[in-house]
């Protein structure tokens, strides 16, 4: 029967065994730039909002107003969450805008429900769908409006940019709030004009670098650059982690009915399912 | 308690997948890849998902008779073709010639043609920005104006000039812009990332 020395030897050789078969992939200087700005941003990270100055960021004060004013006009509101989504093949820094539009969605959210307007939300990836369902769904529990919810409706219009920008246009309407919030590429114009075309208020946010004309140009309040993730920030992420947590199960349940229909097609002789689904 | 649950898997999978962008290691190259192919198996699943809840909705419209019946028509065609000439004996798959020649000569036209409308609704864009704000308006048409004018196609020694003007406005205000966005985005998502990470939440501040 192995002693605690044993025990304590064994676990410092796996330890060292493990250091001894690793190197680094992007040399000593690099390795430590990235801890140290980790390290760094942890204390940023930790409370934000304190640091720094909050103003009416985007006008997102005005939300409530604005939706009061289409509740009683009889107009809809609409939210787009961009055209990056969270699992398509988009850059890392586009697809973690759809992750900071949920905030803006909360809050935009909250509003609708408070002033009974409906609301549509869009997006071309069905990810996101699940997320902004799970994010609605806390708005009319955190608003005490359940009786509203049926108003709120998520909608998946299609895989890709195109998508996105030809159900924008085809779909235009004068709402009473309209807002577009994530990342967007060279679609942008396209997608802003026909979400916000003539709404009473709008708001265009994003980040996207190369697509910060759009949102000036087009909304009637506008979120651009480091402003973009600066308001979500500000609004603050009211029960993210539920979300993901609610969003992550239908996701796994709908993974795992996936893999089941899959094995049986294929074990039945059927087409390979998966293969083609992924392009592989 | 769930949300402790969700915070510690949060942390250990995107530590995981850091560590194994840092350093070269068997054990954590299989790890880390084993959670990515989990991440693509759940993203197939919603695909699958969002493919099945458009079909549903389509079918709803047309069969409460509203909305855009010609549009849902087009588009369930188009899912099943697709489908069809994907799925059908004997086919390979995404790389069929009847898939890829229903991607070359009908999706990619028709996205083309959807982009091709960008000139359009930019001008449309400039008229509603002229309505909303006209001073910031004005200075982004004036700075595009300059561009233009600097990127003419004129030759001799104007030509030399206006070239050396563009690529000088290229290389120092615009690129100096540029990158002092991207710089604010930068720290910005990585502080938005590290607060998603570690579950941070208005509450917490």
């Amino acid at each position: 029967m192995p002693n605690l020395g044993e025990l304590a030897s064994y676990l410092v050789s796996l330890v060292t065994d493990a250091v001894g078969s690793s190197s680094m992939r992007l040399g000593a200087a690099p390795t430590v730039s990235i801890l140290i700005v980790l390290l760094a941003l942890l204390s940023l990270a930790a409370r934000p909002g304190v640091r720094w100055t909050a103003s009416d960021l985007g006008g997102l004060a005005r939300v409530g107003r604005m939706m009061a004013l289409a509740a009683e006009a009889g107009n809809d509101a609409t939210i787009q969450l961009g055209s990056a989504g969270v699992s398509r093949a988009a850059s890392a820094t586009d697809r973690f805008q759809t992750l900071g539009a949920l905030p803006l969605l909360g809050h935009v959210a909250d509003a609708a429900a408070r002033a009974g307007v409906a609301l549509r939300v869009t997006t071309n990836d069905p990810v996101a769908a699940l997320l902004a369902q799970s994010t609605l769904a806390q708005a009319h529990e955190r608003t005490a409006t359940p009786e509203r919810a049926s108003s709120a409706a998520v909608e998946y219009v299609g895989e890709g940019r195109p998508a996105a920008a030809a159900f924008a246009l085809a779909t235009a309407q004068p709402h009473g709030v309209a807002v577009v919030a994530g990342g967007l590429a060279e679609e942008a114009i396209l997608v802003l004009d026909g979400v916000l075309g003539d709404a009473e208020w709008s708001l265009a946010a994003t980040a996207s670098g190369s697509q910060l004309a759009g949102p000036l140009l087009s909304g009637d309040a506008s979120l651009v650059g480091p402003a973009f993730f600066q308001a979500a920030g500000e609004i603050g992420a009211r029960g993210q982690a539920r979300t993901a947590v609610l969003a992550a199960n239908r996701l796994i349940w709908g993974a795992i009915g996936l893999l089941l229909v899959g094995s049986l097609i294929t074990w039945a002789g059927g087409p390979e399912v998966a293969a083609f689904l992924t392009g592989r | 308690m769930r949300r402790s649950i969700l915070a510690g898997t949060v942390l250990v999978t995107g530590l995981l997948v850091l560590l194994d962008l840092m350093i070269v290691n068997p054990s954590l190259d299989v790890a880390a890849g084993a959670v990515n192919e989990l991440l693509v198996l759940l993203a197939a699943g919603a695909a699958v998902g969002g493919g099945a809840t458009l079909v549903a909705h389509h079918a709803r419209t047309l069969a409460a008779g509203g909305g855009d019946s010609t549009g849902s028509i087009v588009l369930l065609v188009g899912m099943a073709a697709i489908l069809l000439a994907g799925l059908r004996p004997g086919s390979t798959g995404s790389s069929d010639p009847v898939v890829v020649w229903l991607v070359a000569a009908l999706l990619a036209p028709i996205a083309a043609s959807v982009f091709a409308l960008l000139f359009i609704f930019l001008l449309g864009a400039f008229r509603r920005g002229f309505t909303l704000r006209v001073r910031e308006t004005s200075l982004m048409a004036g700075a595009a104006a300059v561009v233009i004018a600097l990127l003419l196609p004129v030759g001799g020694a104007a030509g030399d000039w206006l070239a050396a003007g563009a690529g000088w406005m290229r290389d120092v205000p615009l690129a100096g812009v540029f990158r002092g966005l991207l710089i604010g985005i930068g720290i910005l998502v990585a502080v938005s990332a590290a607060r998603s990470l570690m579950a941070l939440d208005r509450d917490d501040e």
